[in-house]
């Protein structure tokens, strides 16, 4: 347990991060390997992008608004 | 030489270099310079068996796609962590990363032990093993950016080992530039725009994490290798709007507090005269 939480804390260490990213890599697997989502292909850009922007004005958000600070 | 990875290697490894730096001056100011540099060593070793045996191991075994996509996802996280961190520091919602401060409370600590004759060569356990501990934790950091950065370069062009020999030579041009000033100053780089330095960084990893994960499931990137320009753009300006915004929100939630504290005095004076 102790080595995992080295290398959570190591890696990444933010759990906001990690859960914007972890959902954006699971929407990009889902449009391309979903045959009904094929059309959206063309925006994986775009998504990605959009994921990265949200997780990282999320944990700000989060840390700006704690109510510790 | 791939130049774009070797300059992301240089700067994303001189921050490192300059926090286990810091570690290593104060052990050999305060116990010994032996045990200092023999930890340092020995951490300097290890790292190279690491680097050897995993990077080796990544080069032969796993196909580009997955490795850009893993890498892609590691460089994202390592690089959102990094911006975070400098884009509180810009608002003032962290303190800044102070390499004297760290100085000064590790010598003070190595001081609280039991008195250590600064002059004495004799080798010293404890001494060595922080020495050592912080060149690890430092140098496992730039192995990573080494590693992922190197692999990740790699195209039909150039080979994943080019690639992270670019990378290392710009690790290495960072560490030996960091012992070479701080050999001729003695004293904690605290002149370094270190959160400068965490923020290029952390654009750059967060840049090429994009760019690499998208061109693992499939993407392609408009203007092709350009495009890297165009997404550093884009995390610049978000970068910069949030710096401005979490200034504004700071400045409200001390104005908010100057309030409160005004009003609580006199609700104490109030409560005094009429008991």
């Amino acid at each position: 347990m102790k080595i995992i939480k080295a290398i959570y804390n190591f890696i990444v260490g933010d759990m906001v991060i990690l859960i914007g990213i972890a959902l954006t890599v699971l929407v990009l697997a889902l449009i391309n390997n979903v045959g009904a989502l094929g059309p959206l292909r063309g925006l994986s850009g775009p998504v990605l992008i959009v994921g990265v922007l949200t997780s990282l004005v999320a944990t700000l958000s989060r840390e700006a608004f704690s109510p510790d600070r | 030489m791939q130049w774009v990875v070797a300059t992301a290697a240089f700067f994303a490894s001189a921050v490192e270099f300059v926090e286990a730096f810091t570690i290593v001056l104060v052990v050999g100011v305060t116990v010994n310079w032996r045990s200092a540099l023999l930890g340092a060593l020995a951490a300097a070793a290890t790292l190279a068996l690491l680097v050897a045996t995993l990077g080796t191991a990544l080069v032969q075994w796993v196909p580009l796609d997955v490795l850009r996509t893993v890498i892609g996802t590691l460089l994202l996280l390592f690089g959102l962590k990094w911006l975070k961190n400098a884009i509180m520091r810009y608002a003032g919602l962290k303190a800044r990363h102070d390499e004297q401060a760290i100085y000064e409370e590790k010598r003070a600590e190595l001081r609280a032990r039991e008195a250590v004759d600064v002059s004495s060569s004799r080798f010293d356990l404890f001494g060595f093993l922080l020495s050592y501990k912080s060149v690890l934790l430092e140098g496992l950091e730039v192995a990573f950016i080494v590693i992922t950065f190197g692999l990740s370069a790699a195209t039909s062009a150039v080979s994943r080992s080019s690639g992270i020999a670019s990378a290392a030579l710009g690790a290495l041009a960072a560490g030996l530039l960091v012992i070479l000033v701080g050999a001729l100053v003695r004293v904690p780089l605290a002149n370094v725009p270190e959160n400068t330095l965490k923020f290029i960084v952390g654009i750059m990893l967060t840049t090429f994490g994009t760019f690499w994960l998208g061109e693992g499931f499939g993407v392609e990137w408009p203007l092709s290798d350009v495009f890297l320009l165009v997404l550093a753009a884009i995390y610049l300006g978000a970068a910069f709007s949030l710096i401005v915004w979490l200034k504004r929100v700071k400045k409200q939630q001390r104005a908010q507090a100057t309030i409160e504290n005004q009003s609580t005095p006199t609700t104490v004076q109030k409560q005094e005269v009429n008991p």
